[in-house]
């Protein structure tokens, strides 16, 4: 125990890995602000970077990006409505409403505060049920994620707004575009008409730049005034009346992200979706709706998104399976340090465990001090009139764009999408939907073919499959209380007790 | 008409939603049909049925292959289309003095934006990324700006260009097009 205690105090002592953890921090929130650029792109560039470094230095620079970038994401879907990643896609729906009135400064600040407390639930979650997560996790079958895909298309009623039909149609148009590409089970070609650079697919990050990024351009362009709102910064952090209002809602949140964190394969976009969701369904009389302004509608995906840090860090250090990309790309560091990332982790390298628990936890600090500190200087950016700023807006999504791949015909998709997502907001149909069709196709079809092909392609053990597991029952009774509590009925009696 | 009518125009076609008042909680159905909202429910429909007909060349030959889903997607979408078209030909008509189709999707900045942006496409192929994003960020900034304030607009085109070439290329190693 008290070696543990050591192990976790020594990044706390080490000022070098202190330091480092800021510098991350501070490059992470920049990274993961910029379309396109992710925490998982800085990560793998420090993997060669850090190759000739000691193992502490390098993993305290790759928690600081890690942390930083996550929450960077946040900040331009609040000033501009053009997430930096698809975790905030959620954020930009409530938190650009804000920024229109005026109130950026105070909705960065409340993003920030609530971080700060998610971030240390998904450590201190980390830090005290590592292994009994990680072994459930682990029990989840390719049945149970597909029931978790459909759970994440079903919100489409909630991120759709206006017509449900529109907002299900564009879901499914974004479940089609996914499904461009080589089949990743038989190879086989879908949509790609004999065109090589539709083999890869198309990247949802440049669906989701174009869908959010140019739409918005456009949209802006189509007049009104030039003046931008001007914004109120005099109380960003927000009093302890307002915490308070909001922590039961950030603890159910950060605990979903934790857990869905800690899932294999899903990450803090599916977690502040579904927390999203979760809060729009519990949140009674909101101070402003949904889809205005909500300020619940920042803290539970934005505690989400925290919270699956810790998560993702859960199987990776117990059993050596990546929770998300980064720490994917956190193993590979591992072994190129001469680790050997898998259950014995914990057993034979206690002491990497303990360490990165320090450094998260630093890390958080450091997010808390650095975000509050950039609320002014980014607030700022949404004073700047759109006649400059939307030109950078576009330049931006261009690099964004290639950089995921180097690929020029990614920038034409990324235009498309752009043009595509403008009519759609003009006839009513919001892009949130197609972007998270194309996130979730991939996750919902390859599941539902390996479920299916379990079952020997036979309908009936397919079916029986979802009422005989109890995981699978659970997730099944989840679902069909999300369609209920759509209906009629269920707002009625919810608004009779 | 004069611009700032053409906008206004454009503000109240937009803003006969309900969703603008009653915000996105509470879905109420617009009253009246936007300009070319049947069409783009058709389009949106005959891409349903063309992911399905492609989705017919795929391998289908039992529950788990790379087709059922395809398939699937494309059925919903096309389900869907009929709907929003049917729901849009119930709404009444566009308001009288709404603008035609053209005018209501391409203002005169989007079409410019627009026009600039394949210019852009054309040229990023063959002048390469500084030159042809500085084009367009400067013509672009200029156009905004209806002609005035050049100097600057070229001068903060040129700036920007700088700190997003140094930090693209030099600090996160990207490699620019």
């Amino acid at each position: 125990m008290l070696q543990n205690i050591q192990y976790f105090l020594t990044p706390f002592l080490d000022w070098q890995m202190i330091l480092l953890v800021w510098a991350g921090v501070f490059a992470g929130i920049w990274v993961g602000a910029i379309p396109g650029l992710s925490g998982t792109m800085a990560v793998s560039l420090l993997i060669s970077f850090t190759f000739s470094w000691e193992l502490n230095s390098a993993l305290a620079l790759m928690c600081g990006v890690f942390v930083g970038a996550v929450y960077g994401g946040a900040i331009t879907a609040i000033l501009l409505n053009i997430p930096g990643a698809p975790a905030a896609i959620a954020t930009g729906m409530e938190g650009y409403p804000l920024a229109q009135r005026g109130e950026a400064g105070k909705a960065i600040g409340l993003c920030t505060t609530v971080s700060l407390f998610a971030g240390m639930v998904g450590v201190a979650v980390l830090a005290c049920a590592a292994p009994i997560i990680a072994n459930f996790a682990l029990k989840f079958s390719p049945r149970d994620f597909f029931l978790l895909a459909l759970m994440g298309i079903l919100l489409i009623g909630s991120i759709g707004g206006g017509d449900p039909v529109k907002g299900v149609m564009a879901g499914t148009i974004g479940i089609l575009i996914s499904m461009v590409g080589m089949d990743p089970s038989t190879g086989e070609l879908r949509y790609t008409f004999g065109n090589i650079n539709l083999m890869a697919g198309i990247s949802f990050v440049t669906a989701m730049i174009g869908l959010f990024g140019i739409s918005e351009a456009l949209t802006q362009f189509r007049g009104g005034n030039d003046n931008p709102p001007k914004q109120n910064l005099d109380k960003i952090i927000p009093n302890l009346k307002t915490f308070l209002k909001y922590l039961p809602l950030a603890i159910r949140s950060s605990m979903l992200g934790v857990f869905i964190g800690a899932l294999p394969g899903t990450g803090g976009d599916v977690a502040a979706l579904l927390a999203y969701d979760q809060a729009k369904r519990t949140t009674r009389n909101p101070e402003v709706p949904f889809g205005q302004g909500a300020y619940e509608g920042i803290v539970a995906p934005e505690t989400a998104n925290k919270g699956a840090i810790g998560g993702a860090f859960i199987p990776m250090l117990t059993l050596g399976i990546p929770g998300d990309a980064i720490t994917a790309i956190i193993i590979g560091g591992l072994f190129i340090h001469g680790l050997k990332p898998g259950p014995m982790l914990m057993i034979e390298t206690p002491h990497l465990f303990w360490m990165i628990v320090g450094l998260l936890i630093i890390a958080n600090v450091a997010l808390f001090i650095l975000g509050l500190l950039s609320v002014k200087p980014f607030a700022k950016i949404i004073e700047i009139p759109k006649s400059v700023i939307m030109p950078i807006v576009i330049i931006l999504s261009v690099i964004g764009t290639y950089a995921i791949q180097n690929s020029v015909a990614d920038i034409f998709y990324m235009i498309g999408f752009g043009v595509i997502g403008y009519f759609m907001r003009l006839y009513g149909y919001a892009t949130g939907p197609m972007v998270l069709g194309i996130i979730l196709g991939p996750m919902l079809d390859a599941n539902y073919r390996r479920t299916m092909q379990a079952a020997e392609d036979q309908i009936v053990p397919f079916l029986t499959g979802f009422v005989t597991s109890p995981l699978s029952l659970m997730l099944c009774i989840f679902i069909f209380f999300m369609i209920f509590s759509q209906t009629k009925t269920y707002k009625k009696w919810r608004k009779i007790s | 008409m004069s611009k700032s009518e053409e906008k206004t125009d454009v503000y109240n076609i937009e803003n006969a939603s309900g969703e603008e008042e009653h915000g996105l909680s509470a879905y109420v159905p617009e009253r009246y049909r936007k300009p070319g909202e049947i069409g783009f429910a058709i389009i949106a429909t005959v891409f349903g049925v063309l992911g399905y007909y492609f989705a017919l060349g795929m391998t289908s030959d039992s529950y788990s292959a790379p087709s059922v889903f395809p398939k699937l997607a494309s059925v919903i979408i096309i389900a869907c289309g009929v709907i929003c078209i049917f729901k849009a030909c119930r709404k009444d008509a566009p308001e009288p003095g709404s603008p035609n189709v053209f005018r209501y999707l391409f203002p005169r900045d989007v079409i410019v934006i627009l026009l600039m942006l394949l210019a852009y496409c054309v040229l990023l192929p063959k002048l390469h990324f500084i030159v042809s994003s500085y084009l367009f960020m400067a013509g672009g900034m200029v156009y905004l700006h209806r002609g005035k304030y050049i100097w600057q607009s070229m001068l903060i085109s040129a700036g920007a260009m700088v700190v997003l070439v140094a930090i693209f290329r030099y600090v996160f190693l990207v490699i620019l097009p």
